[in-house]
């Protein structure tokens, strides 16, 4: 807090002497002549008064976050709570919800579906997400030396992440990836000749993970932020003692970027698991089954079936709630793993 | 730093205005009113198909919107699978279109809940006209005496399969012939040394395995909402097809996936396929092979066990204008203008006088002399309980996976009995 934002501070105005414009009777009794001595005695606002005025900035604050707030509670934590009963119920969406205790969650663990969703997803996750983060860090190291055209290969390697996740991208990659489509032809000129791959049950998959990682922009950019961060005395040092690309690699950048890498991991994981739209539009609307033989039924999608197709939204809210068991299992074993492997600046100084 | 330059108190009524926006745009976002103060009473109207039908469907409403000035209709359309999820999350807002496509298998699903507008006091009142339906179909729509949908085209399930290539195989189907005439054509058919095989594997279609069932003196589904067959019928009637498709007499599970969403017959890669009468239609706009309709196989050599199924318009219980949504549905169902415009879009048009209007012509032509062929064989239809589609859904992806080698005989059948009796049950 600086003196000339407080009313506090008697008398006190910006440095070039006007008065605050907004509020001309707020500081009565002030004139220009008092000013040197004000400031002085500005420097040290009297408490009580300083008190008033922190609440006041504090109530402020809250007022201007009152949107969001009510936003949280009405469309956020309001429907949690309320999913969180739900799981417990049998629910159909018209009837009133019938308490059944943690039947859904047995009934999940005998359900086969969903643990083919389980493991769709899983294979999604553990596969998409690295290639993912590992195509964002090679073209970020490309991209961090200076030269011609830069701003225009940054852009356009970030644009895919940002259409990426839309249903448009979804229509064109079936469209790529479809039978007799370009993927499918000029695979055939080399003699490989798998068909459609939206269409085969072991080709979706890999279909659907390939969209995801072409959309690497976003870990990109944020691993340009980081290695712009890296002192460029370190790599000096190393190749002094000569220290090949390699070794500069793997003993300066990664681990001066290991934050970064640690918050692109966690931000990509979490992400992955909720995966729904990309995998829904690349199926095809209109199916009965999670792509050809449920090879695309992400965790997302079967939710989504038993919810609002077969209306069993009670067993919805229960799949809901082991999704974000889940994924809080996973960061929070990352967060436990961190120690050994992100170093952070603060503590190495 | 510009904060300076507002004191508290200015800003403290800064932002209360900024909420007080906030709030008011939430509160205008949430109540959309429908009050048009003009006397005019606006429907919503939706259905599920593809462009084509909207096309047409878009006609309609304009003739009736001119006959009826002072009603209007707002539509909108999905395709089928989206149009139900849509719908089930209007409805359970309590805001479902006031007039919708329906059809006979999800009457009771939806009758049960008290969602669908019983008709019959409509009908009393003289808003609409229960004369003039073919083949009794005004009572499709009757669920233990509510009327909950009336029939705007009626279909029936038939054969199609690929005249040349039958004829190159030297087969010929005629009526009364059954399923092993009808596996032993798929051979002949694939075994003559053209590229098509002999028939798509619909081994997954429940309606087909409805009408075997019906021949040997079950159903799909009982009078009381379970399942009408057993574990051990299932096996046999999936192994049987399993059996010929191993034989590689039938399409592979993996080709039909990958012709999707074309059919494998209007994909070209076989030469039959069962479904109903009026995708005869979309085939005809998907293929450039000409497909005759024939008759479906028998057990006894006399009993096809086929009915007619329909499409149908329901009304919303919860709808403000009950009138206006009858006179709807009986402008729809016997204008003879509309008759024209949708021709067998949804089917053979339920009523006479939509029936006479249309002079179907090519591939209409071909589904109005099956329908005919057929009509002194036409059954009651199978009854089907709530949860008759997830049962459906389940029947044809399981099977899939069979046919796709995911999974064992036995495994499925277990897998598809345990699905739709909890779909049943619910």
């Amino acid at each position: 807090m600086t003196p000339t934002t407080t009313r506090a501070a008697d008398g006190v105005r910006p440095p070039d002497g006007t008065t605050p414009g907004a509020t001309p009777g707020a500081t009565p009794g002030t004139t220009p002549g008092t000013t040197p001595g004000a400031a002085a005695r500005g420097a040290r606002p009297a408490p009580a008064a300083g008190r008033r005025q922190g609440r006041r900035e504090t109530l402020a604050g809250y007022l201007f976050l009152t949107p969001w707030c009510i936003g949280i509670l009405l469309l956020t934590l309001g429907p949690m709570l309320v999913s969180l009963y739900l799981a417990f119920t049998d629910y159909n969406l018209f009837d009133s919800p019938r308490w059944i205790g943690f039947k859904n969650f047995r009934d999940l663990f005998e359900d086969d579906r969903w643990w083919t969703s389980v493991q769709v997803t899983l294979k999604y996750v553990l596969i998409g997400t690295p290639l993912k983060l590992a195509a964002a860090l090679a073209v970020a190291l490309l991209l961090v030396k200076p030269r011609k055209g830069q701003g225009f290969y940054r852009s356009a390697f970030y644009a895919p992440s940002l259409i990426g996740a839309s249903v448009s991208i979804g229509v064109v990659w079936r469209a790529i990836f479809n039978d007799n489509a370009v993927v499918d032809k000029s695979m055939s000129l080399f003699g490989w000749d798998v068909g459609g791959w939206i269409g085969d049950p072991d080709w979706a998959l890999p279909t659907l993970i390939t969209l995801t990682v072409w959309q690497f922009g976003a870990p990109m950019v944020i691993f340009l932020a980081g290695l712009k961060q890296v002192p460029g005395e370190l790599y000096e040092a190393a190749e002094m003692d000569g220290a090949g690309r390699w070794r500069r690699f793997r003993s300066i950048t990664l681990p001066m970027i290991s934050p970064v890498l640690f918050f692109n991991l966690l931000l990509e994981l979490i992400h992955s698991f909720q995966v729904f739209t990309s995998a829904v539009v690349i199926a095809g609307s209109g199916t009965n089954t999670g792509g050809p033989g449920d090879s695309l039924l992400v965790y997302g999608w079967y939710l989504y079936e038993q919810g609002f197709r077969n209306l069993r939204m009670g067993y919805a809210a229960a799949m809901a709630w082991m999704l974000m068991l889940g994924i809080g299992l996973v960061t929070a074993v990352l967060f436990r793993t961190q120690r050994g492997w992100v170093h952070y600046e603060e503590d190495a100084q | 730093m510009g904060a300076g330059r507002w004191t508290a108190k200015a800003r403290g009524v800064r932002v209360a205005a900024a909420v007080v926006a906030a709030l008011g745009l939430l509160a205008t976002g949430c109540g959309g009113g429908s009050g048009s103060g003009d006397g005019k009473v606006t429907i919503r109207y939706s259905w599920w198909g593809a462009k084509d039908r909207a096309e047409l469907i878009q006609k309609t409403v304009k003739l009736f919107e001119k006959e009826h000035p002072n009603i209007k209709v707002k539509t909108d359309f999905s395709e089928y699978t989206d149009f139900w999820s849509k719908f089930n999350t209007q409805a359970a807002g309590g805001n479902a279109p006031d007039v919708f496509q329906n059809s006979y298998a999800f009457l009771r699903k939806y009758g049960d809940k008290n969602l669908l507008l019983d008709l019959n006091g409509q009908a009393d009142a003289g808003n609409l006209s229960l004369k003039g339906f073919r083949d009794g179909l005004e009572k499709a729509g009757d669920i233990d005496g509510k009327l909950l949908g009336v029939p705007v085209g009626a279909n029936t399930f038939a054969f199609f399969y690929n005249p040349d290539a039958y004829r190159k195989a030297g087969v010929t189907v005629k009526d009364g012939w059954t399923w092993d005439d009808f596996f032993a054509a798929a051979k002949k058919v694939r075994k003559g040394g053209g590229t098509l095989y002999g028939a798509s594997d619909n081994a997954n279609v429940m309606y087909l395995y409805d009408l075997y069932l019906r021949q040997n003196g079950k159903a799909f589904f009982t009078k009381d909402n379970k399942l009408g067959f057993t574990k051990d019928d299932l096996t046999e009637w999936w192994g049987r097809w399993q059996q010929h498709a191993k034989a590689d007499e039938l399409v592979p599970g993996k080709k039909s996936e990958q012709a999707k969403p074309k059919a494998s017959i209007s994909a070209d890669l076989s030469a039959s396929e069962f479904t109903w009468d009026n995708f005869l239609v979309r085939f005809a706009a998907e293929t450039k092979t000409t497909l005759d309709l024939g008759p479906i196989p028998t057990t006894d050599g006399k009993r096809t066990a086929q009915y007619l199924s329909s499409l149908m318009l329901s009304g919303s219980a919860r709808t403000q204008h009950p009138k206006e949504v009858a006179q709807f549905i009986d402008f729809m169902t016997h204008d003879p203008e509309v008759g024209k415009i949708m021709g067998y879009n949804r089917g053979i048009p339920a009523t006479t006088a939509q029936y006479d209007a249309y002079r179907p012509q090519g591939v209409d032509a071909k589904i109005a002399a099956y329908e005919k062929s057929v009509s002194t064989k036409l059954e009651p239809i199978t009854p089907h309980p709530a949860g008759a589609d997830v049962a459906e859904a389940a029947f044809l992806r399981i099977y899939t996976q069979v046919a796709l080698g995911q999974t064992s005989m036995g495994k499925a059948v277990d897998q598809f009995f345990s699905e739709a009796e909890s779909a049943l049950g619910s």
